[in-house]
């Protein structure tokens, strides 16, 4: 079932693609979910959830800013764990990324 | 489904949950529909892009209990965190129900043989010297003292393995529901 393979991959990577976003720029949540909805087709309820359980790993933390329609706005940014658990991560993704693709490469 | 449908049924959801946690919660959403209001989306194609509220509220439920049964090791939290993830459906109860049963009553038969231990042991303890035994009084206290110490010692080792227990059932629950179950919802 390769649909399968596929959600799983994409569960699995979801946390180091918010990472990967938050390293660059802090973001609000509707910013992250579209993002990841555009390019790797993630369903947008994930990121709450998602969200939730990086803050309260301690990952990333939030911040208010107000907007000028609207209450404020929710921002999260990466906590030094969060750095430090995205260099990590990115080091790990890209060991496994480039062992499957020379694997894969080689079969083809 | 509407936005207000929507954000009930998450907020029914979600009840039991303190209420800060609920509001935060249902900020949250409140805000990626007015984003997506701003973006020129409508509500059903937010509300059908976020999915079933009530299965998002059985997983921010569950995974609230988790991280209570985390923080603090106690029968309620190790109850709660049970319950969470059968609402969920993360533990196939069929399947997990007998084996648990079974390592529980191990379990309670191993405390009451410990409770036995250390009641045989203070009994040594306090009637033994009195009863003139083999080996003089002293002998009997010691003994007694003995049986008492090791019943402790085998009662911190029981608490060791049943905590040790709770944590593997909240480890496969945590595995099924982020890994197996979402793939098996979407095929």
């Amino acid at each position: 079932m390769p649909e399968t393979i596929e959600i799983q991959l994409k569960k699995g990577v979801l946390a180091l693609c918010v990472l990967a976003l938050l390293s660059r720029a802090d973001s609000y949540a509707y910013e992250i979910a579209s993002r990841l909805t555009k390019d790797i087709d993630m369903g947008e309820g994930t990121i709450y959830p998602l969200m939730r359980r990086m803050q309260s790993d301690g990952l990333v933390e939030t911040y208010l800013v107000e907007s000028q329609s609207g209450p404020p706005r929710k921002y999260y940014r990466l906590t030094n764990a969060g750095r430090r658990s995205f260099e990590q991560q990115k080091a790990e993704w890209a060991a496994f990324s480039n062992a499957v693709n020379d694997i894969v490469g080689a079969a083809a | 489904m509407t936005r207000a449908e929507f954000i009930s049924r998450l907020r029914r959801g979600l009840a039991g949950l303190p209420v800060t946690t609920i509001a935060d919660i249902v900020a949250d959403h409140e805000a990626h529909f007015a984003d997506a209001e701003a973006a020129g989306r409508s509500e059903a194609e937010v509300a059908a892009a976020l999915g079933d509220p009530d299965r998002l509220a059985r997983e921010l439920r569950a995974e609230a209990g988790l991280r209570q049964w985390e923080e603090k090791k106690s029968p309620s939290n190790a109850a709660g965190a049970i319950v969470a993830l059968l609402g969920l459906g993360a533990l196939d109860v069929m399947f997990l129900l007998p084996l648990l049963m079974g390592v529980l009553g191990a379990l309670f038969g191993v405390l009451v043989a410990v409770v036995a231990l250390f009641i045989g042991g203070g009994f040594v303890f306090a009637v033994g010297p009195l009863a003139s035994p083999p080996g003089g009084p002293i002998t009997a206290f010691l003994i007694g003292l003995g049986l008492m110490a090791a019943a402790t010692f085998l009662g911190a080792l029981l608490t060791a393995a049943t905590v040790g227990l709770f944590n593997l059932v909240v480890w496969y629950g945590r595995l099924h529901f982020r890994l197996l179950k979402p793939a098996i919802d979407q095929v």
